[in-house]
This record gives structure tokens, sequence and C-alpha cells, in this order.
């Protein structure tokens, strides 16, 4: 009898032992995931913020360079095939980051090729109008870079949590999968050199 | 499976290589707003911009911190400034209202560089054109002549004029619990120099000269100064500001986006 009590008891604080565990790898978890799904939607948030600036950046080009009306249809082409691709949150892995990455390269490359043909048109490069656009778009590539940065850092810390021992348990117990990372080089070389 | 785990693990050393190797200044210890890192200010510029800045910061809550340096590291000006600003945490946890003012000076073989970074908080008041005419129509003018506190100067002021638009707290304790305090200090100062002054006055009766009644009203003042700045601000975490002698009371933790605008010359 008394034997009984002492494995119950034990047995009981195993259990609640196990219990706060896995409630706080589990709303550790959580709250990571949370982290980044928050960075996801900043990052987002400043690529719309670019695709935003383009119909009114097309328009002041225009207006200076009726000739380059291929240029201009291909970066509000590449503009609409970027808008499209939209990432859910939840399925944050590295193949969808990377479509994410390419689709917004190929509009970052068109903004180049777009900003480099103003290069040939001084009336336009004085005016102030697009001295403005261009200080907007110039300061919305930083965020990118930024929001980018921060996500990669928030991905990086939830990676960690997830695949780190004791905790990847939990992580594979409840279906917590790992997230992608920004790459870095592809990034740099397709951002548009902003030249004054 | 295991190339997808060593990816992972290339990754992450790649990202920790690189937050090494891109070395941002540590923060000043004891703070301060004047960071000139490639001393271009004379010592007198540096105190003129400081005190200008902290004054600011005081009656607005907003911070901008000037730096300088000689080397970006290999970043871009504009990554320079926003991750400074946010290894630093510049302008307050609440308002997110730091700025940053980076100059790297022109030298024989390399451009200068000037950015104006701008936390989450004030990209209102200062939205990328406007610092970019900052920039081109107040700064590189002078720094083209070589006058590099005239151009931050020049830009810092109307940085402040755009930034006190939109966030203007005086102080986070609120204008009653500094009145109050301020009052409770001098009057702890008051009993505390009377004292001293009787114990002395008594001293000096074997036929000393006053100099010593000197000190002690210094040393009066001085450990009123030091009460003053003990718990001003709360959550800063790096002692207070605006008590005795002024002083800037430490960075409070505020983030940057990447907004701003960069320019060189």
């Amino acid at each position: 009898m008394k034997k009984g009590t002492i494995i119950i008891i034990a047995a009981a604080v195993v259990v609640l032992i196990l219990f706060f565990w896995v409630k706080g790898s589990y709303n550790g978890l959580v709250k990571a995931d949370e982290q980044v799904s928050a960075s996801w939607a900043q990052v987002e948030n400043v690529y719309q913020r670019r695709a935003d600036l383009i119909p009114n950046l097309v328009a002041t080009v225009k207006g200076y360079a009726e000739h380059e009306s291929s240029t201009l249809e291909s970066v509000m082409e590449a503009r609409s095939k970027a808008t499209q691709l939209t990432v859910d949150p939840s399925d944050l892995s590295e193949e969808s980051i990377a479509e994410f990455q390419r689709a917004q390269g190929e509009l970052s490359q068109a903004l180049g090729r777009l900003l480099m043909i103003t290069e040939n048109y001084p009336d336009l490069k004085a005016s102030q109008n697009f001295r403005d656009l261009q200080a907007q778009l110039e300061g919305t590539e930083n965020r990118i870079t930024t929001e980018r940065m921060k996500f990669n850092e928030a991905s990086r810390a939830y990676n960690t949590m997830v695949r780190s021992f004791p905790r990847n348990i939990i992580a594979s117990m409840f279906g917590f999968g790992t997230k992608g990372y920004f790459e870095a080089t592809e990034g740099a070389e397709t951002a548009p050199k902003v030249e004054f | 499976m295991p190339g997808k785990f060593s990816r992972y693990c290339v990754t992450a050393l790649l990202i920790m290589a690189y937050t090494v190797c891109n070395a941002i200044p540590p923060r000043p210890v004891p703070p301060r707003l004047v960071n000139d890192f490639a001393g271009i200010f004379t010592a007198r510029e540096a105190l003129h911009l400081e005190q200008m800045l902290t004054a600011f910061d005081d009656s607005t809550s907003n911070q901008i911190a000037v730096i300088t340096t000689t080397d970006l590291e290999g970043l871009t000006p504009a990554e320079y400034a926003t991750r400074t600003g946010l290894e630093w945490g510049i302008g307050s946890e609440k308002y997110d209202n730091g700025i940053v003012v980076l100059v790297k000076p022109k030298t024989y073989s390399s451009n200068g560089q000037v950015n104006i970074s701008v936390g989450y908080g004030l990209e209102g008041a200062i939205p990328d054109a406007y610092a970019k005419r900052i920039i081109d129509n107040e700064m590189i003018p002078h720094f083209a002549e070589g006058d590099y506190f005239g151009g931050v100067a020049a830009g810092c002021t109307t940085l402040m004029k755009l930034a006190s638009g939109e966030i203007s707290e005086p102080e986070e304790t609120g204008s009653i619990g500094v009145v109050l305090m301020m009052l409770i200090m001098c009057i702890i100062a008051v009993i505390f120099f009377t004292a001293v002054a009787r114990s002395s006055g008594r001293n000096n009766r074997g036929g000393n000269n006053g100099t010593k009644g000197g000190g002690d009203i210094l040393d009066a003042i001085i450990i009123g100064s030091l009460l003053s700045g003990g718990n001003h601000r709360s959550g800063s975490g790096w002692g207070g500001s605006g008590g005795g002698f002024g002083g800037f009371g430490g960075f409070g933790g505020g983030s940057f986006g990447g907004g701003g605008a960069s320019g060189s010359w």
C-alpha cells in the first residue's frame, strides 16, 4: 500500500515535469515561429512598397523617354509576375523563398535596365520628380536589405531551436519544420545600382 | 537529407562569419551622440554638436547620432548606418525615433560618402526624398569644401526641425515628475549644504581661512548631481540625463528598417 503510493507520487511528479517541459518547449517554438512569420510579413511589405513605386516611376520615365516602351513594358510585366507570387507564411520552405526571390530578382533586373536607360535622358535625370522617385527607390532597396537580414536572423534563431536536442523531439512531434533563408549573393547581384 | 543539413550548416556559418567580419563599432561607453571615429571634427566642434543633439534628445526624445568612420567595412553606407543604429539601439524603444548621420570623409583614393538612416518611427516625418534633399542641398556642398562640421550641423538642424514635427515628447517620466524631483533635489542640496557649512564654520573658528567651505559647496553640488543622475529615465539602463549638468543619457533601443538616403561626392 505504502509502496504503491510512492510509485503513484513519483509517476505524478515525472508526468508533471514532462508536461512543463513539453509546454515550455512547445510555446518557445510557437513564439519563434510567430517571429519568423512577422519578419516575413515585413519582407513582403517592403517588396510591395517597391512594387507600388514602379507605376509612378514608369509614368515619369515615359514622359521623357517615349521610345523606350519595350523596357518599360518589361518592367511592368516583371512587376505583375512578382506581385502575383505570394508565399504562404506557414510554408516558408527553402524552395518557396527561392522562388519568391527569383521573381523579385527578375523585377530588380528589369528595374536596373530601366535606370540604365535613364542615363541617356538628362532632362529626366534633372527633374525633381524623378530624383525623388530615385531616392525612394533607393531607400526601398535598403529596406529590403534590412528586412531580409532581419528575416534571416529570425529564421536562424527558429531553426536552431527546431534542430537542437532535446527540443527537436517536440518539434518533430508537433510538425515544426525548418525555414529557409534568403541567399545573400543572389540579391547583391541583382539589386539595381542607383547612381547619382 | 544530409545534403540539406550541410547546406543549412554552411548558411548558418556564413551568416555568423558575416556578422563577425563586418564589425560595427561597439556602443560607446559612456554613451554619446557624436562619435567621431574618423577624427574630422575639432574637440570644440564635437562638443558643440554633442550639446545641440543632447538638448534635442532631452526636449523631444528624438535621438540623432552622428558617426564618422574612415572604413565602411565593405558595407554600403546605408547598411553600415542601419546596422549601427540597430546594434546601438538609437532612439527610444517606444517610438523608434532614432536617426543616424554617417559620414565617411573623402580621401585621395575614395569618394566621400554620407548617409542619413531614419528609424521606423520617423519615416513619416523624414521621407527618403527629404533625406536625399538634405544630403544634396545642405550637407554635400559643405563637405565638398572640406567643411565637415558645417555640413553635419546644417543637416542636423533640418533633421531636428522635421523630426520634432512628428514626435515631441519632452521627457518620458513626465514634466510633473521632473519638476518634483528637481524640487526634492534642491531641498536635499540645501539641507546638505547648510549642514556642511555649519560644521565647517565651527571648524573654521580655529583660525583657518575660507577655502574649505568652497570645497564643500563643490562637494554638495557634485553629490547633488550624482543623486539626480541616478534613476531618471526608466528602461534605458544607462543612467539618467538632464540632471545636474546635462549630458546624454543613453540609447533607448530603437529599431531601424533601412529608411533614409545616401549620397557621395
